[in-house]
């Protein structure tokens, strides 16, 4: 192999290392793909994922509110992911007044949180996202939720 | 150049194999196993610091609130599946606005368990995407709805119309057809308002009613069709003010919503759903 060839193979393999390389063409959609891994065990439990998703991104330690409409009968899951696996993220559920409304069981795992309501009335919520922890200086975010 | 395409196209393969590789190796185990329960969380916060203004809505399905509805018992859903044939429209707005209808009407048909309706909301789905120029999107979701209510698999079937109004919206979104993808899910929201107030109206109880209460939904409604002054159409205007009247009726705050306010709504979004379907 000539020594130009050895050059191209290796400028070509950086070049496309590069284009691979975690965050080089990362988006909101790879985020919501982990939210949605995070919500992929409770389908069997008969939750309905929607479709629809809120996603952006934050500096850490930024905080983001969405409102949601929620109907009292149904109970809610709200999944968060990022696809920065290094990053810390939460996601936590509170009334028109500002008073924290999920269950007990919501859970934090690095780059996936969850959170669970179960409405004691119809009306508007805010679910507020937050990127605790990351190495990024903006990360992709991605929220889904589900219903039964 | 040829060569520099084909080294980098085998430089690809090794790496996605090489990746590849790695996940097989550490197959994750699922989300919810392995997670730990949330640490010390404020329980009170200033959501008015937090959220400014109403954006960003997702506005729920109407399944959503038929499945709350549902629970409280006693609704024939089949009293409300609406199977005639619509009017063919040549304005975009007023296809988006049925399109988000008719979908609604397939979550109707779906609570009642009608797979011949279902099937023919299919392909209505699919005429309209057609009529407004995203039918591609649609094809695998109308075929998709068809085998599953033969199947009378009523969980892919609500599954299958939820993800046709995201792949409709998604491909207004990607043409810049933002205004009309507001527009389906205004349609949708009528038609399941027009649906919820019937079902309370005709056996009222203050939890049946409860499920009107959407005031912030309403704003963004009004504020969304306060952005559209290029679509110079009198139904659009006949919805506006509408929602005007429809809003102090809902906004009630901890009071309950009056049998006479869901009578009131009945009226108003049974006027629309006729004005959307039908040409004046």
């Amino acid at each position: 192999m000539s020594a130009s060839l050895k050059s191209v193979l290796r400028l070509s393999l950086i070049a496309c290392l590069l284009g691979f390389a975690p965050g080089g063409r990362a988006s909101v959609d790879d985020a919501q793909s982990f939210a949605l891994q995070a919500a992929e065990p409770y389908v069997k439990e008969g939750f309905q994922v929607r479709e629809d998703y809120w996603g952006g991104d934050l500096a850490a330690g930024e905080k983001k509110a969405v409102r949601q409409q929620l109907f009292k009968g149904n109970e809610y899951w709200f999944w968060l992911g990022t696809e920065v696996e290094t990053a810390k993220v939460s996601v936590h559920v509170y009334d028109a007044e500002g008073k924290l409304v999920e269950q007990s069981d919501g859970w934090q795992k690095g780059h996936f949180a969850g959170a669970h309501v179960v409405p004691k009335s119809t009306g508007s919520y805010f679910v507020i996202v937050e990127i605790e922890q990351s190495p990024e200086e903006r990360t992709h975010w991605a929220l889904v939720y589900g219903f039964r | 150049m040829i060569l520099f395409v084909k080294i980098c196209r085998l430089s690809v393969t090794l790496v996605a194999g090489l990746a590849l590789g790695a996940n097989a190796a550490e197959t994750p185990k699922p989300v919810k196993e392995v997670a730990k329960p949330v640490k010390e969380v404020d329980k009170q916060v200033d959501i008015k610091q937090l959220s400014k203004k109403v954006d960003d809505v997702v506005v729920p399905l109407p399944n959503e609130v038929f499945g709350a509805l549902n629970k409280l018992g006693g609704v024939n859903w089949r009293e409300y599946v609406r199977n005639e044939k619509v009017s063919n429209f040549t304005e975009r707005p007023r296809i988006a606005l049925l399109l988000g209808a008719v979908i609604a009407d397939g979550f109707i048909a779906v609570q009642a368990e009608d797979a011949p309706t279902v099937k023919e909301i299919g392909q209505r789905v699919l005429a309209l995407a057609k009529g407004i120029g995203v039918g591609n999107s649609i094809t695998p979701h109308a075929k998709a709805i068809t085998e599953a209510a033969d199947k009378r698999n009523w969980v892919s079937v609500r599954q299958e119309l939820d993800r046709t109004q995201n792949s409709v919206q998604q491909a207004m979104n990607e043409v810049h057809d933002e205004k009309l993808s507001q527009l389906v899910s205004l349609g949708g929201w009528l038609r399941g308002t027009e649906v919820l107030t019937a079902v309370v109206n005709k056996r009222y109880s203050e939890e049946g009613a409860e499920l009107l209460h959407q005031p912030d939904l309403l704003v963004y409604f009004e504020s969304r069709l306060q952005s559209m002054p290029e679509y110079n159409l009198k139904l659009l205007q006949d919805i506006q003010g509408a929602l005007t009247e429809v809003r102090p009726l809902i906004d009630v705050g901890n009071a309950h919503i009056s049998p006479a306010s869901v009578k009131r709504i009945n009226e108003i979004t049974t006027k629309l759903g006729d004005a959307i379907t039908k040409k004046s």
